[in-house]
């Protein structure tokens, strides 16, 4: 077959004219980057899902990518990103200081960077999205309150608080939410232990030598809902019942809502996640465009949040969810796996 | 059992008689020496930790690292290394738990009558191992490729598995039926503790009393003697790396009850903790050498210190330098007595 320059020119013609036409690539805003610490609970994945979904209604194509829980690596993929020229990057971050370096090469290449669930601080960012894990700390430590005094009478008792990774800033930060609320009723002891890498077994395992040495504990808060189910198998290889010893968690995983079903679990504190990354899609066109987010207070899915101006610029601060055997499978927890059926508007 | 000549140590001071057996009685068993010196000290000084209880949770919480290690002392006696053992576990973990699973990630499986579930879940995950196994012998006895490197590749093929598998979610909701392996108590002693010590057994029978098992060490110290005394050295070599990835996915089928699910960082590090007790249990890295008795102390030992963590009054940053000190200290006092044999014996 001859093929001639004429022909190659009309087929290229021929093939621009057919991406034209076609309504997604008309409508296309360009790319943007979700880099999450790590597929190993479904928050993450879970959340770039949604978001993939959110922002696909408003044309702009979502690309994931995961960090394997390694810092040094999603620098690596910001670097890279970079690269691509993306319209906007959001960034849950392994580690909140180690991703400043390649936020401030982003922001220097004139691209939006956006926080996502994990508050960075010591840079400016375009935009933060978060339920506030010290405030679901807070909201946890509240719940520990109540739950001892309906069990107790009055505020005491012993805690067993089993974290998740020591070097994880989502299981810190939980845990000075936490301590905030503990350290002001003194009558209410509260042992720590890590469970590194939030491996379930460590946990459950934890678990299990605390009840023997400390057989008078009256209540569990595991830092995640994940680790939940292992926890739950060393109470009943103890020999306890359901509502023996009270449990709660504080990332509303669909682990921990399992047990609150089942009975061995009180409480689970939420991320609202659904609204986080609705919160982002809302505002990504005004942030793309680089126009100014006001300050104020929105109902985002239902939910009261505040848009404040901080030092690490817009942060919209969303509060998290008490989830109890009442209200457990209701859609609005991320858990159950229900993703709103919204239409993305703009916010402002 | 086999345990290198030192003879031609220069320095080295002779001993005969009595005194030599004694002292070699008390070397071969030295990291049960250490245990039990070990476990006094944390008795004294560690409130809640001097109880039966405790104890039988060392023994307990030692099944998952435990199994892993007898497998892993298989695969290093017959001169090779399986690195895919934790990632073979936890597939293993989380194919039994979806496939059970009345969760929302669950299959559902449940067969009448229910117990069918103990033998079925079982014999898929053995399957897994077997295959898994199969697979890695494939790539080092068949394609010559390094044990290291052949099973590395697996170690992160199967671990990514895990979390493909679904789509990162966490499986939970098991049959009581499966679960009771994890909670049934026999004698007062939990079924996991009498399952570690049952493996532990079977598997020194094996590698003591068995030619299959004289074949391991054969295969293990020297590959070239055996081979021209007629030994099929690759099949023994084959049988290893099978040996090591069945016990891995028994391992994880208890882990899934143990644990009443899977999720996917489900046994993460605990490869490590495998080599840190076979080490530790006196089976040499060169291959040929070493007993399951010494390993089996060594996983005790290191779930002593596991549960002296978990009981000791600290910061919860300073955990792991506290079980890393401590696993350094026990390879050293080990070193020890690898340095009196030379010397001495």
């Amino acid at each position: 077959m001859n093929i001639t320059r004429r022909t190659i020119g009309g087929l290229a013609l021929g093939a621009i004219a057919a991406l034209a036409s076609n309504p997604a690539f008309a409508e296309g805003k360009g790319k943007v980057y979700f880099l999450i610490p790590d597929s190993g609970g479904p928050f993450y994945p879970t959340s770039a899902k949604v978001e993939a979904k959110f922002l696909e209604q408003i044309g702009y194509e979502l690309t994931v990518l995961d960090a394997t829980n390694k810092s040094d690596l999603q620098l690596n993929q910001l670097d890279n990103v970079i690269n691509l020229k993306p319209k906007a990057i959001i960034v849950a971050a392994v580690d909140y200081d180690a991703i400043v370096p390649g936020i401030e090469k982003a922001k220097a290449a004139g691209i939006p960077v956006i926080a996502f669930d994990r508050e960075i601080k010591s840079t400016k960012l375009d935009f933060t999205s978060v339920a506030g894990t010290l405030e679901i700390g807070r909201i946890a430590g509240d719940e520990t309150i109540r739950l001892l005094k309906e069990r107790k009478g009055a505020i005491k008792g012993k805690v067993l608080q089993i974290m998740g990774d020591p070097g994880d800033s989502y299981s810190i930060s939980l845990g000075k939410g936490f301590a905030e609320k503990m350290t002001a009723h003194p009558e209410i002891s509260v042992i720590t232990k890590p469970t590194p890498q939030w491996e379930p077994t460590t946990a459950g395992s934890t678990a299990q030598d605390q009840l023997l040495a400390n057989p008078d504990i009256d209540l569990i808060f595991y830092h995640s809902g994940y680790l939940a189910s292992a926890v739950v198998g060393s109470l009943e290889a103890a020999g306890k019942k359901p509502g023996d010893i009270l449990c709660l968690d504080g990332d509303g995983d669909p682990g921990g809502l399992a047990q609150i079903r089942a009975g061995w679990q009180q409480v689970a504190v939420g991320a609202p996640m659904y609204a986080q990354v609705l919160a982002v899609a809302e505002v990504l066109d005004q942030i793309v465009n680089h126009q100014p987010l006001k300050a104020g207070t929105y109902q985002i899915l239902g939910l009261k949040s505040e848009l404040t101006e901080e030092a690490w610029g817009p942060n919209m601060k969303i509060p998290g969810n008490v989830v109890t055997k009442a209200n457990v499978d209701d859609p609005v927890h991320w858990a159950n796996g229900k993703v709103p059926d919204v239409k993305v508007t703009p916010l402002m | 059992m086999a345990v290198a000549d030192n003879r031609d140590v220069p320095g080295r001071q002779s001993m005969t008689g009595f005194s030599r057996t004694i002292v070699e009685s008390i070397l071969d068993n030295v990291v049960w020496l250490i245990l039990f010196v070990i476990v006094t000290a944390f008795c004294l000084f560690i409130p809640g930790y001097a109880q039966v209880g405790i104890f039988f949770n060392i023994i307990e919480q030692a099944t998952f690292v435990g199994i892993l290690s007898v497998g892993l002392s298989i695969a290093i006696i017959a001169g090779q290394i399986d690195l895919s053992i934790e990632s073979t576990m936890a597939l293993a973990a989380m194919l039994t738990a979806t496939l059970v699973s009345t969760g929302e990630l669950g299959w559902g499986w449940a067969p009448t009558p229910i117990w069918l579930v103990i033998p079925g879940t079982l014999a898929v995950a053995l399957t897994l191992g077997a295959l898994v196994g199969l697979v890695n012998a494939f790539l080092v006895v068949k394609l010559k490729i390094n044990a290291f490197i052949a099973t590395l590749a697996t170690y992160i093929f199967l671990r990514g598995a895990v979390v493909a598998f679904n789509g990162g979610g966490a499986v939970f909701g098991l049959p009581q039926s499966l679960r009771s392996i994890a909670v049934t108590r026999l004698g007062g002693i939990p079924m996991l503790a009498w399952l570690t010590i049952a493996i532990f057994l079977v598997f020194s029978f094996i590698l003591t009393k068995t030619p299959f098992g004289r074949y391991l060490y054969l295969v293990g110290g020297n590959p070239v003697a055996p081979f021209r005394a007629g030994i099929a050295v690759k099949r023994i070599a084959a049988w290893s790396f099978v040996l090591s990835s069945v016990l891995a996915a028994f391992a994880g089928w208890l882990l899934a009850a143990r644990t009443s699910g899977a999720t996917p960082n489900l046994g993460l590090g605990m490869l490590f903790e495998a080599f840190a007790a076979v080490v530790i249990g006196g089976v040499s890295l060169k291959g040929g050498v070493g007993r399951l008795s010494g390993v089996f102390a060594g996983v005790l030992l290191l779930s002593a210190i596991r549960t002296a963590i978990n009981l000791l009054s600290m910061p919860p940053q300073y955990t792991q330098m506290i079980q890393g000190a401590l696993v350094l200290s026990a390879m050293l006092l080990d070193a020890l007595k690898t340095d009196v044999r030379a010397r001495y014996l």
